[in-house]
């Protein structure tokens, strides 16, 4: 531990350094101009279009500065150097009731009008609101509502809420606020209404989600303008008023998503939609189709009239469960929202099922559906889930229940006045809104729901990326995390394990050059055991004369293991193939990696080109491999990993064999890669030794770093979000810019949360340290222990 | 042995770059302990920035005269080694020291410097180009030969390259063990508290150390451009030697940086095409992996690289 003095900033200042100090101020004050500056510059030169050649390298300077976009970004960057220099002025109108949700408001509509898509048919372009605002202008038979909002509603209802929000708060005038809450939920319900309009006219198959962003940010916006409108206080206390919502009746707020959801499923949503506009049905005219084709009885009840019976049932039932926190009443909704939620798929299947028999063209069996079914099999498993959170915290819920009669009797509405040092406590370790009772369980609940129903309504593009971007390396992100943020190990070549998991599963399927005897060829899920396997003992060799290196050499080697690795692949051309890797080459007797089959009794599953299909391979995996490793979290090695981590002296000391279980760390880690080989291989079929690039390793290492270090599900979301934002930069910006921006996001959330989006509780003590504040501001070189 | 004397005269020569890029990575090392990931940038901005006055000045660069040939190359350097060090002067404002303030854990610098590292690597392709094989204007024969020994010809660009390097190599020893500021930044590898305690300004001291890195590292990447090529991915491969050469030299160790960059660059080029092992299998496709074979092997059995680390830095 290395510590130096803190750097003088002006809280910190003595009386005696009072001669020094308008300096210190005017220094600070011209470096943030300087900062500001720079970054607007900067941005104004990432934005855009422009790219140099190699005749003309001043092309795209003179493009960013010649325009005008310099000065607006300059402008900007002066706006935001006022807003910071003057901030003590600002901030009491910026901690009002209500700025909180008014901004969050605003960044999803901007985000419903400017980033997403509105529809992703044919013939409006990129199907963003202004591609979709175009074609609608073209469209006579648009209604007259719809035109209004493609054209100017939507752009001056986000303006003209916000000013009448601003105007509210800083005046304090209540019924200004009243107006601009009516105004969020008139726009909010036309965004909706506008968007069925554009799809009726279409008719096509809608998978877009803008205008549920947009709608959703007008409504917390008119919500925004009620709690302007209601409040007393004159401080905001957002953290408390969230914590309450969530943790007040635990499950409540997941049960109300399930009916919002469950209602838009069963009035507006199509259930049945094989790619022919007259045929796209909603659930209510669905039974009409398939009266006459002949349903099974149990299937065609429940588009009759069972649907909305069950729906009702469930909602009543989670509802009362947990408003009144009855725990029985909790537990008969959560089994009866799981069981009507697989009522639903059987259904679905059934009729999907027979319309794919009467007529193949539409589509086959599970491809001529619509997102209605979906929804509302999520509908079900969010309310029966809700129930479940409720019946299983009640205790705790309780608990706090109590605390927060005794400690805030005297709040009256929605604020609370932050009570200095018990804010203080609580931002310490709580992980916000997180530690509230139940919420982890709901967030359980609501990532099982879009795992599970999410996929099927997505575009076939974005089916794709789930399976074999996000999919894979989330699966990655936790094997690595338990070298990385479990045992402290810095491996920077991850992706051999990766490599040697998938070249073993091409090997035991029989297409490399190099072939298993034949009695030993197999499909690509009998390769699993084998896979892991290799892996292991991969992860064994290269660790065993390692591992006793410190991590800044640990980095290196690994780095060059999974670099030889890859040349070994690409060179070793009578073993591997070379670079044509599993190619179809008859003459070598090379082909492509055949996709998994199971085939036990009467079960015979082909997995085929369907991406669905491969995204529920994946989830079994995954749910597998997350079991597995939650119980190793805390468990002996679990423990022995973070005392290696914390202080492998002391761990020694303490009687840890800190070489065994270092490599134990390595030897799973990469097993769980061999396991994510296996399922690449066999997806892509053909893959070759480009896949396994060292900057490859170096993003793992990076989602998991960005999620937040020694945390399951911070991997996980590091990884899911960081391999999801180039997908999405598609639409915004031009392709070969992804990695920059995403070298931007990476950077950024280092600088403003080094512990990465969710960390480990016991990381962020460490980081935070247990006692004061101050500990951790005046480390001037990072501690040589902690990695 | 002509064929011996030509890999051994190429390896110096990308040796000699290896221990200019190696030096940033030690230098750095030695004053935070952290691997300055996005040093190999700082190398690939020099190439960019010290292209742009030459081009500038030379135009295509066909019938510059004679005389004027060391000149060019003269101001490549320094104008290479400025603009790098100007960017890691950047680098250490925006990617390091925030998360010094805040006392992130180690890990947490790494991946802020990857994401400087694509960062600038992606910035430098949108603005120039995205071309691998960019090439200085020919304002001079590339091929020229400076003399030959045992029948292989040493060029004089090569010539150039390992002289420069050697003067920057020793100009740096002295620098750090003669000056003040070489005297603060030791002190501050050795203990950063104490040396604070003495007096020592910790932040200007890092800033400067990140400023020498650059400038070295901006030198090597010009020199790199003009005797290969260059482009905005150019910082990758040679940052990753570079930083097993400073670990193969013994990390945080001045004259181990140097050492392990020529040692890496002469045994990545000799073994795969020495006479004794010439097989099918093996030839200058094998490159990188006897230099990263070598350093696990230097590593397995003296962990600290060929000269150690410095005295007071292993724990």
């Amino acid at each position: 531990m290395t510590m130096t003095k803190p750097p003088a900033d002006e809280a910190t200042v003595t009386p005696s350094a009072l001669r020094g100090r308008l300096s210190v101020t005017q220094k600070a004050t011209l470096s943030r101009l300087g900062a500001c500056l720079a970054g607007s510059v900067v941005l104004a030169v990432m934005i855009g279009d422009q790219e140099g050649s190699t005749t003309d390298y001043g092309y795209a300077v003179r493009q960013a500065f010649g325009g005008g976009r310099i000065f607006v970004f300059l402008g900007l960057g002066l706006l935001v150097f006022f807003g910071l220099t003057f901030s003590t002025r600002l901030v009491p109108y910026l901690t009002r009731p209500g700025i909180t949700p008014l901004v969050s408001g605003v960044a999803a509509v901007a985000a419903g009008l400017f980033l997403m898509t509105w529809y992703d048919g044919a013939g409006v372009g990129d199907g963003k609101f202004g591609g979709v605002a175009t074609a609608i202008a073209n469209t006579p038979q648009a209604s007259a509502l719809t035109a209004a909002f493609f054209g100017w509603l939507a752009y001056a209802a986000l303006v003209g809420i916000l000013v009448i929000a601003a105007v509210a708060i800083v005046t304090g005038i209540r019924p200004i606020a009243w107006l601009g809450a009516a105004l969020g939920v008139f726009v909010a319900v036309i965004a909706w209404q506008a968007h069925s309009d554009v799809v009726d006219i279409a008719g096509g198959i809608d998978h877009s989600l803008g205008y549920g962003a947009a709608s959703i940010g007008y409504l917390v916006m008119a919500g925004a303008c009620v709690m302007v409108a209601t409040s007393k206080a004159d401080v905001a206390a957002t953290r408390e008023f969230v914590n309450r919502v969530l943790g007040w009746r635990p499950g409540l707020v997941l049960v109300a998503i399930g009916v919002v959801l469950g209602v838009a499923a069963f009035a507006v949503a199509r259930w049945f939609a094989p790619g022919n506009a007259r045929y796209n049905t909603t659930f209510g005219d669905t039974s009409a189709v398939f009266d006459p084709a002949g349903l099974t009885s149990s299937a065609l009840a429940y588009l009759d009239y069972l649907g909305w019976i069950l729906f009702a049932v469930s909602a009543v039932l989670s509802l009362s469960g947990c408003y009144l926190r009855n725990r029985v009443l909790a537990w008969v909704g959560g089994v009866f929202g799981v069981a009507a939620s697989i009522y639903t798929v059987f259904v679905m299947y059934k009729f999907s099922d027979l319309a794919a028999k009467l007529s193949p063209n539409d589509g086959g069996t599970w491809q001529n559906l619509g997102t209605g079914g979906w929804m509302a099999g999520a509908a079900f498993l969010l309310m029966g889930g809700g129930a479940v959170v409720a019946a299983t915290s009640e205790r705790r819920a309780d608990a706090s229940d109590a605390k927060h009669r005794n400690g805030e009797s005297a709040v009256d509405g929605e604020q609370m006045p932050p009570s200095g040092t018990a804010v203080k406590t609580k931002s310490g370790l709580n992980t916000g809104f997180l530690s509230a009772p139940g919420a982890s369980r709901s967030a359980v609940f609501l990532v099982i729901a879009f795992a599970l129903f999410y996929p099927p309504t997505a575009t076939s593009f974005w089916q794709k990326v789930l399976v074999t971007e996000i999919g894979i390396y989330v699966l990655l992100a936790i094997g690595l995390n338990v070298v990385v943020g479990w045992a402290g190990l810095l491996d920077l070549g991850f992706i051999a394990f990766y490599a040697i998991g998938s070249y073993t599963t091409a090997y035991f399927t029989g297409v490399l050059p190099i072939k298993p005897p034949h009695w030993l060829i197999m499909s690509p899920l009998l390769a699993i055991p084998f896979a892991v396997a290799v892996c292991l003992l991969a992860g064994v060799a290269l660790g065993a004369p390692t591992l006793r290196l410190r991590g800044d050499y640990l980095a290196i080697v690994t780095l060059g293991f999974g670099e030889i690795i890859r040349i070994v692949a690409n060179n070793a051309d009578g073993i591997t193939n070379g670079s044509r890797g599993t190619a179809v080459d008859p003459s070598r007797g090379v082909n492509n990696v055949p996709s998994p089959e199971i085939h036990v009794g009467p079960v015979n599953i082909v997995w085929g080109l369907n991406q669905l299909q491969y995204w529920y391979l994946l989830l079994v995996f995954l749910i597998v491999v997350l079991l597995a490793f939650r119980r190793l979290e805390n468990s002996r090695i679990g423990r022995a990993w973070a005392a290696i981590r914390e202080d492998e002296v002391a761990a020694q000391a303490t009687g840890v064999n800190t070489y065994r279980i270092k490599l134990l760390a390595f030897a799973i880690g990469a097993s769980t890669s061999g396991i994510a080989g296996v399922f690449f291989a066999s997806q892509v079929g053909f893959f070759n030794p480009d896949n396994f690039v060292l900057n490859n390793s170096i993003l793992v290492v990076a989602y998991v770093v960005f999620g937040g270090m020694g945390s399951l599900t911070g991997a996980m979301a590091g990884a899911a979000l960081l391999t999801w934002l180039p997908e999405f930069l598609k639409d915004q910006v031009p392709g070969a810019d992804r990695q920059m921006w995403i070298g931007a996001v990476v950077l950024l959330m280092m600088i403003f949360r080094p512990a990465g989006l969710l960390p480990a509780r016991r990381r962020r003590a460490e980081l935070d340290g247990l006692h004061d504040e101050d500990s951790s501001s005046v480390r001037a070189v990072p501690a040589s222990g902690a990695m | 042995m002509t064929e011996f004397m030509n890999f051994l005269i190429l390896g110096l020569t990308r040796g000699s770059l290896y221990a200019l890029i190696a030096l940033g990575y030690t230098l750095v090392y030695g004053v935070l302990q952290l691997l300055n990931f996005a040093h190999s940038e700082v190398f690939m901005s020099g190439a960019f920035g010290s292209y742009l006055v030459i081009h500038a000045i030379v135009g295509t660069g066909a019938g510059t005269p004679g005389w004027q040939v060391p000149v060019i190359i003269l101001i490549g350097i320094v104008t290479g080694a400025l603009t790098a060090a100007a960017v890691a002067w950047a680098l250490e404002q925006v990617a390091y020291k925030p998360l010094r303030r805040r006392g992130a854990p180690k890990l947490a610098f790494l991946i802020s410097a990857i994401g400087a590292s694509f960062f600038l690597s992606q910035l430098a392709g949108k603005l120039f180009n995205r071309l691998t094989s960019n090439s200085f204007p020919d304002f001079f024969n590339i091929d020229s030969v400076a003399f030959t020994i045992f029948g292989a010809n040493v060029r004089v660009i090569q010539l150039v390259d390992v002289l420069a390097a050697i003067l920057m190599m020793v100009m740096l020893d002295r620098l750090v063990s003669k000056t003040k500021l070489g005297r603060g930044i030791r002190a501050v590898s050795e203990d950063a508290p104490t040396a604070a305690l003495m007096g020592i300004n910790i932040d200007k001291t890092i800033s400067r150390t990140f400023i020498i890195g650059g400038l070295l590292g901006g030198a090597a990447g010009f020199l790199f451009g003009l005797n290969f090529s260059f482009g905005n991915t150019m910082g990758f491969i040679p940052g990753v030697k570079a930083f097993a050469a400073a670990v193969l030299g013994g990390i945080g160790n001045i004259r181990g940086a140097m050492i392990g960059g020529m040692l890496l660059g002469v045994i990545e080029n000799l073994i795969p095409t020495a006479p004794w092992v010439s097989t099918p299998w093996i030839g200058t496709k094998w490159t990188d992996v006897v230099a990263f074979v070598v350093l696990v092997l230097v590593l397995m059995f003296r962990p600290t690289g060929i000269l150690g680390e410095r005295i007071g830095r292993a724990a």
